[in-house]
């Protein structure tokens, strides 16, 4: 690229731009805010759209397979350069980021309007797709880190934005508890959970990058792979696999996946527009992005000889637990925007399986396209569910799906939306980008011809039938049936249901639009991406794909050449079943499901296990919560309140009252016995130098 | 021979002159005048003479820390340092003078007294010679014992005076006892020639050089207040004019510092001594008594002479390590010169709250923070800074100086003890910091604010400034003392 623009070349400028806008935005935003609140969304989306368009100049190098890396001086005296590394990888990332990021920005004019500390709200909603930005487009993992902690930090003030804890701000039923454990919670309470439980993650993943630079004395992406002695030595000593587990440990916190994946549903308690936010384009994601910028150094190195297989075998089976895990919890969940929560969760899950599985097979690329290509899709169709379900919040003005019902009538648009963006999420066949991602992770963890290929196999089939069970009877709660009490009610009193306004609709009508549109081209687009990944990773990593000749024999039709039957079967078997299964309880409402449950001993155990949370949550509670609140209050009382308070404070205060006592009564004002002690220090001076 | 533009002749020249003069001029106008006339001069003949000692350092007319010369006085960069620190408080006692003596007579003496100290001090850092040490050591204190007796018709001031002269005899008459015992040894009063001499003692006579050390040690302990040397010290602090306590305890205390580093440190590495141990000893003491002591005070001057006494202690740990950490040293003269601004700051403070308020017990101080806002702020940074608490400029010499006890710690296995003296003490001095400054601001609630003297409000803001300042930024400071100190290792040995 020829183009200059003061010394950079555009797309590095780009690069640059594309995550200090956002940073730019959030700072000025205060200011603006004291001169007038009406002009910060027009900031905030004016950035946002900047710095989106910045990201979108990037995308020529991605498709020429072309690699940026601009570096600075950061800190001179250790050393340490500041980057941007913008890749196939990194580009696309920021695209999806900053676009998605765009359209939540428009929805929140709409659904934040009149809230009183709205400057508050553009000012951390900012620095979030900054912070985000950051991770994205940064060469080195210290540079990231800083990143990381921005989201967390953003995440933190945006989950208890609505910091006065008003009730029909919480998550959870109200006096329900879980092993004793409240299962109900204040926004604060949710920010806390949530910093803290990523924080955790935090600790490991400066842990992994600490340890990794101590061998390699960097933290850069280029110098790491450029130079690979670092791992040698790492592997000699056995630390290899577990710097990288604990760089995941990061990405575990952050993507909410098992077992730190309870603060997620809890950060339900922030405006809708932030759960977009978190869900779709920053924070969760965020682990993912981490785990496909290390994955293929892992793979690289060992493709090298340095094997690190462990480490994806971690991130394969930790991806499946949360995928089977979470999605259970959300078939039973009542509140839509928890479902959507545990539904985001489970997704994520899916790319982890797919990037680890992807390490385990022969074809990284397969694996490793199928998982990226799974979060540009749900990036698209979350974002587009998050914005509806924050509309019907809006409009029903309540979290409960039971408090809604028959909808479709009123609010046809967004029924029309969340349909489209449903079917994405459950899978729909041949028309939805959900259904090439899932097809395509479900192909890669079939073909990876490892031990553990079948297992994972079926926890993803498995998976894929809840996804599409749970979203149908979300969709079934909120727009079929007969209209709930609460509706009749909001109706008496002159508050009748309506569409949403147009800033609002917009956004999530475009995305649900798109997640057909992109649908029905899918699996060209699946293969461009693979294309590009194929020469990203043989170009920055020297991972070379084998390209299989075409398997004559298949079965397949010809427009779906190229797809593996077994895995193409498997997608519509469980599409079928789980949208069958929810039609008949949601839809159709031929059986009663809360009879259903009732009926018999196995399924009510079922489904209170998974209204539960499988008991992890109350674990967790019990665990690192109450058991060290009661450990602190007995070390107060046993020992601060005794031994340091009574002997240790009063007796220095006792002592140096006494000491002081006694000083003060050798000061006499007599001169005549301070002469006597001078004499008598001067014999002391004297005794001790002849000593 | 010394060029007659060298630092300490230019000093004589300039603060003589106008010393001399002030009476002079009160007599020829026949009146008492006003007290501000008077000020304004020796205001002006201090900036003069610090700016002097400025320029001399920016034209780098100052050689290196010499310690050894063969003239009476040497223009040196530690010289230069004391005489920075001592112009400081000479300053801050006479602006801090300005209100005070409103209500007292014979201003033209006051103030006149004040410039001749402050010769004798500077000059005291600058000596190179016993003699010329002891005529500056005198002329330093004899002004002193009539600025603490200043206020004539009262009994506390008087037997202030009283005392401190008794003592100021005592340790005069011990010092020249050891100059003459270093000179029968040795045949000279010049420092070089007199360590030289230590050096190539016959073993016979070297318990007389290890009396005339110790009587050194005797007789400037006393003006730094060492314990057991330090009795007079309260009852003096207590009894003379708030202002003039500022001058005893943040200036004529360095210059027992900068004599016994001239003589007693290195008199005490030729003569192979472990003086180490005694001056630990002497250290740990002494900060020991100050604290404890001062934790029980109820007169706010009584107090902060006690914590003075304490700091004393500290700044002896440095000189204590000095020959086993390049650190000690530094330690000490950069502890030095923050303990010259924070303790001058502290004591002017008084000075205002005494003028202003006429109360000097603690209890009466409620709510200073309503009444007198600036002063209490100013003080408050002071008292902190004194504790060492971080990020003011206390903090870092109060670092350097355990630091080195640390540093030492591979020579002397008990120097690391010296650190955690100093730190335990930090932390004692503390309760009373706190106690005065929680009496100061969150005591008391009905005080009205009352017009806090102008002067009084120009130091505390310098002096916040400065500590402020230099905690934040440390560096220059640094470099300073760095500059200032005198290197200790055989190679300067004459």
């Amino acid at each position: 690229m020829a183009t200059e623009l003061m010394g950079f070349e555009i797309g590095t400028l780009s690069a640059w731009l594309v995550w200090i806008l956002p940073f730019a935005a959030a700072m000025i935003m205060p200011g603006i805010g004291k001169l007038s609140q009406n002009a910060t969304k027009f900031i905030a989306v004016g950035f946002a759209l900047m710095s989106a368009i910045s990201a979108a100049t990037m995308i020529p190098v991605a498709l020429e397979a072309h690699e940026l890396h601009h570096q600075i001086m950061w800190i001179e005296a250790i050393g340490l350069k500041a980057g941007v590394l913008a890749d196939p990888l990194s580009i696309i990332m920021a695209n999806v980021v900053a676009w998605i990021s765009f359209l939540i920005m428009i929805y929140s004019t709409g659904y934040m309007k009149g809230d009183k500390d709205i400057t508050r709200f553009w000012f951390w909603m900012m620095f979030f797709i900054g912070s985000m930005q950051l991770i994205v487009l940064s060469d080195n993992l210290l540079q990231v880190f800083f990143g990381w902690e921005g989201v967390g930090l953003a995440s933190y003030a945006l989950i208890s934005f609505w910091y006065r804890d008003k009730k029909k701000d919480h998550v959870g039923t109200e006096g329900r508890t879980v092993l004793g454990m409240l299962d109900y919670y204040a926004p604060t309470h949710a920010g806390m959970k949530a910093f803290i439980m990523t924080k955790v993650g935090d600790v490991m993943m400066i842990a992994g990058m600490l340890l990794i630079f101590l061998f390699a004395g960097t933290f850069g992406f280029k110098e790491l792979m450029g130079n690979t002695d670092w791992a040698t030595a790492m592997a000699a000593q056995g630390l290899l696999v577990p710097a990288f587990v604990l760089l995941f440990g990061g990405a575990m916190g952050k993507s909410a996946q098992f077992p730190l994946n309870e603060w997620l549903l809890e950060a339900m308690t922030g405006p809708t527009a932030v759960s977009a936010l978190i869900h779709a384009a920053t924070m969760v994601k965020a682990g993912v992005f981490l785990v496909a910028r290390i994955g293929p150094l892992v793979f690289a190195l060992g493709a090298a000889g340095i094997l690190a297989d462990q480490f994806f075998e971690i991130v394969a089976w930790v991806g499946a637990i949360t995928a089977l895990l979470l999605a259970t919890q959300g078939m039973v969940n009542p509140e839509i925007k928890k479902v959507l929560a545990y539904s985001t969760g489970s997704q994520i899950g899916y790319m982890m399986m797919a990037l680890g599985v992807a390490g385990l097979s022969h074809q990284y690329v397969d694996g490793y396209t199928a998982g990226f290509f799974h979060l540009i899709s749900h990036a698209m169709f979350k974002a587009s569910l998050f914005m509806a379900a924050g509309s019907l919040l809006h409009i029903v003005g309540s979290r409960f799906m039971t408090d809604m019902g028959g909808l479709r009538k009123h609010m046809k648009k967004t029924y029309a939306f969340m349909w489209a963006a449903g079917l994405g999420l459950m899978g729909a066949p041949f028309i939805t980008t959900g259904f090439w991602s899932k097809d395509a992770i479900f192909a890669a963890v079939y073909e990876s011809g490892n031990e553990w290929a079948l297992p994972l196999f079926a926890i993803a089939v498995l998976t894929a039938i809840i996804t599409a069970f749970y979203t149908t009877r979300m969709i079934g709660l909120v727009f079929f049936g007969k209209k709930s009490k609460h509706i009749e009610k909001m109706e008496e009193e002159g508050h009748p249901i309506h569409e949403a306004s147009v800033s609002m609709w917009v956004p999530y009508g475009i995305l649900a639009v798109l997640t057909i549109g992109i649908g029905i081209i899918g699996l060209s687009a699946e293969e461009g991406l693979h294309h590009t990944f194929e020469y990203y990773l043989k170009n920055s990593f020297g991972i070379y794909s084998s390209h299989a000749a075409a398997d004559e024999s298949s079965i397949l039709p010809e427009f779906l050449q190229g797809l593996n039957p077994v895995a193409l079967g498997a997608s519509l078997v469980a599409f079928a079943t789980g949208i069958g299964l929810g039609y008949i309880f949601y839809i159709g409402r031929w059986v009663d499901p809360v009879k259903f449950v009732n009926s018999n001993i196995f399924f009510y155990a079922i489904h209170k296990l998974f209204l539960n949370r499988w008991y992890l949550n109350a674990i967790v509670y019990w665990c690192f919560v109450t058991t060290p609140l009661w450990l602190a209050r007995g070390v107060s009382r046993y020992f601060e309140k005794t031994a340091i308070d009574y002997g240790m404070n009063d007796g220095v205060q006792k002592a140096a009252s006494w000491g002081a006592k006694v000083i003060q009564g050798t000061q006499t004002g007599v001169s005549q016995s301070y002469l006597f002690v001078f004499g008598a220090g001067l014999l002391f001076v004297v005794l001790i130098l002849l000593m | 021979m010394l060029e007659i533009t060298s630092t300490p002749l230019v000093i004589i020249g300039i603060l003589g002159t106008v010393g001399i003069l002030l009476p002079i001029i009160s007599i020829a106008r026949k009146e008492q005048g006003s007290n501000t006339f008077y000020a304004i001069i020796a205001f002006a003949a201090l900036i003069v003479s610090m700016g002097y000692v400025g320029y001399q350092f920016l034209e780098e007319n100052v050689s290196p820390s010499a310690l050894f010369a063969e003239d009476v006085v040497v223009d040196d960069a530690f010289g230069g340092f004391f005489a920075i620190a001592m112009l400081i408080v000479a300053l801050f006692t006479t602006v801090g003078s300005f209100n005070y003596m409103r209500k007292h007579n014979s201003p033209a003496v006051y103030y006149s007294l004040i410039l001749l100290a402050t010769i004798g001090m500077v000059l005291v850092a600058y000596s190179t010679d016993l003699v010329m040490l002891f005529v500056a050591w005198e002329l330093m204190s004899i002004p002193t014992y009539i600025l603490v007796g200043f206020r004539k018709k009262n009994p506390s001031s008087n037997e202030a005076a009283l005392k401190y002269f008794l003592f100021g005899a005592l340790s005069s008459a011990i010092i020249v006892y050891g100059i003459s015992l270093a000179y029968g040894l040795t045949g000279s009063t010049n420092i070089g020639e007199v360590i030289q001499g230590y050096s190539t003692l016959d073993p016979s006579m070297l318990p007389l050089a290890l009396l005339s050390v110790g009587l050194f040690i005797a007789g400037f302990g006393f003006k730094m207040g060492l314990v057991p040397f330090h009795q007079w010290l309260p009852d003096t602090y207590e009894g003379a004019p708030a202002p003039i306590t500022a001058l005893l305890a943040a200036a004529t205390k360095k210059a027992g510092f900068a004599a016994t580093i001239r003589i007693v440190i290195l008199g005490m590495v030729v003569l192979h001594l472990d003086w180490t141990l005694a001056l630990g000893i002497i250290a740990v003491m002494t900060m020991t008594i100050g604290n404890i002591a001062a934790i029980m005070q109820k007169n706010i001057s009584r107090m902060l002479a006690y914590s003075s006494i304490a700091h004393a202690g500290y700044i002896l740990i440095g000189l204590a390590v000095a020959p086993h950490s390049s650190l000690g040293l530094q330690g000490s003269l950069y502890q030095i010169m923050n303990h010259a601004v924070m303790k001058g700051a502290a004591f002017i403070a008084i000075a205002g709250i005494v003028t202003t308020l006429a109360v000097t017990h603690i209890d009466k101080l409620k709510g200073l923070g309503r009444r007198m806002p600036v002063t209490a702020l100013g003080l408050v940074i002071a008292l902190f800074a004194l504790a060492g608490v971080p990020p003011l400029s206390g903090f870092w010499s109060k670092l350097m100086l355990f630091g080195s006890a640390l540093d030492a710690g591979t020579a002397l296995w008990w120097a690391p003890w010296l650190a955690i003296a100093g730190v335990l003490n930090s932390a004692l001095s503390l309760a009373y910091y706190g106690w005065l400054t929680r009496k100061m601001y969150f005591e008391g609630e009905t005080e009205k604010r009352v017009i806090e003297p102008k002067s009084v409000m120009a130091i505390m803001i310098i002096s916040t400034i400065f500590l402020v300042g230099f905690g934040v930024y440390p560096e220059p400071l640094i470099k300073f003392v760095e500059l200032a100190t005198p290197v200790l290792s055989l190679g300067s040995m004459p």
